[in-house]
């Protein structure tokens, strides 16, 4: 009988043996990883630390922030936030994403809730839109729409977590919308991420925007075709941690 | 036939002027006078949620006639103690509101210019990081 359970035994351990010579330990390693991240996320929701980061869009008019927002919005949920139009306003009104996973490397994880915002102007003058062959009433009630857009726009600030602020990199960016955004978002403390957007086009110049304003991160993007989107990720997650 | 003269009027207002009014005169009596056609230049610069407040007043009287306003303003860097002493100014301005709940009702201008101007007569402002160029015309 002893015999038997010892060969019974020995049978098992040769088993096993053969059986951890075969497994991938590095496969182990990332099922754990996975494991351990999804454990930590669970955790933070249940302490009610996981929340989701308002990121509001900000910028010029016609500098691509509904492009930028739909890319970032079809990348991860396969669905559009807004409409885009050439006409310069096409965006009157804040357009929301809500609950956008943004899955990074290492098993990261950052939930979003997009903001797109009206451009900000200093000036709408209704006589700019007939030039796109808008009707005399339509283009006033496009302008009187759009200064709606300005004022609701300047009010999120106050709700806003982060900020990826938009700017044409085919334009100068020293434009008084830009500075005074930017002395806005630095005196209330908001994190804020320069956009160099619309590098796909050959008179970009992003390398201008950096010299413009160093002491924020810049990151060149076209949203347009995606190019260096996991590059913004990787920022936008780096800095809306610094979110209150 | 009759030819109207067509002329650009300058302000030079002193920051002091402006200082004196609250933060809602301050920006009434500027949005009055460049609506009234006037460019305005001032030896200081506003607080930015100033600017933002100037940037909202103007687009809920944007109309017909007045489409709104071109600004540009060049703050100067403050180095050293006067440096200190303007941040130390802030922060006490920062411990002041939020003691009373609610933002300081007259401000102090930062150094530096600002030229604000409506729109239909500024075509086009030209920044470099320590000086602009305005084109205007009528």
């Amino acid at each position: 009988m002893e015999n038997l359970l010892f060969k019974f035994n020995q049978k098992r351990l040769e088993l096993l043996e053969r059986e951890l010579n075969s497994f991938n330990f590095e496969n182990l390693k990332i099922i754990m990883k996975e494991m351990l991240g999804r454990f930590i996320d669970w955790l933070r929701g249940l302490l009610g630390l996981r929340r989701n980061i308002k990121l509001g869009i900000y910028g010029d008019v016609n500098v691509g922030k509904t492009t930028l927002a739909n890319r970032i919005s079809l990348d991860w949920t396969g669905e559009e936030v807004g409409k885009v139009s050439e006409i310069p306003h096409e965006t009157r009104t804040v357009q929301k994403k809500e609950k956008v996973e943004i899955k990074l490397k290492n098993n990261r994880k950052i939930l979003l809730n997009i903001l797109d915002m009206p451009g900000l102007a200093t000036k709408i003058d209704y006589r700019t839109f007939l030039k796109y062959g808008l009707s005399r009433r339509e283009a006033k009630k496009r302008a009187r729409e759009a200064t709606e857009g300005v004022i609701e726009a300047i009010k999120w600030l106050k709700n806003v977590d982060a900020v990826l602020a938009v700017m044409d990199a085919t334009k100068d960016p020293l434009t008084q919308v830009n500075i005074t955004l930017l002395g806005n978002l630095e005196a209330r403390k908001i994190p804020v991420i320069i956009v160099a957007n619309k590098i796909d086009l050959k008179r970009a110049k992003p390398k201008r925007i950096k010299e413009c304003f160093p002491q924020y991160p810049v990151v060149p993007v076209s949203a347009l075709t995606g190019k260096n989107m996991d590059q913004l990720y990787e920022v936008i997650a780096k800095y809306a941690r610094r979110a209150k | 036939m009759i030819r109207k003269k067509l002329k650009l009027k300058f302000d030079f207002v002193s920051s002091e002027i402006l200082e004196k009014k609250s933060k809602k005169n301050r920006i009434k009596f500027i949005l009055n006078k460049v609506k009234d056609g006037t460019i305005l230049v001032t030896d200081g610069v506003m607080q930015p949620e100033e600017e933002m407040d100037l940037i909202k007043e103007t687009m809920r009287r944007v109309d017909d006639g007045f489409p709104g306003i071109e600004v540009c303003s060049l703050k100067k860097e403050l180095k050293g103690f006067r440096g200190f002493l303007n941040k130390l100014s802030d922060q006490a301005l920062k411990i002041q509101s939020m003691l009373t709940g609610k933002p300081p009702e007259k401000t102090k201008l930062k150094e530096g210019i600002t030229l604000i101007g409506p729109a239909k007569f500024i075509k086009k402002i030209k920044r470099n990081p320590d000086s602009f160029s305005v084109l205007a015309g009528l």
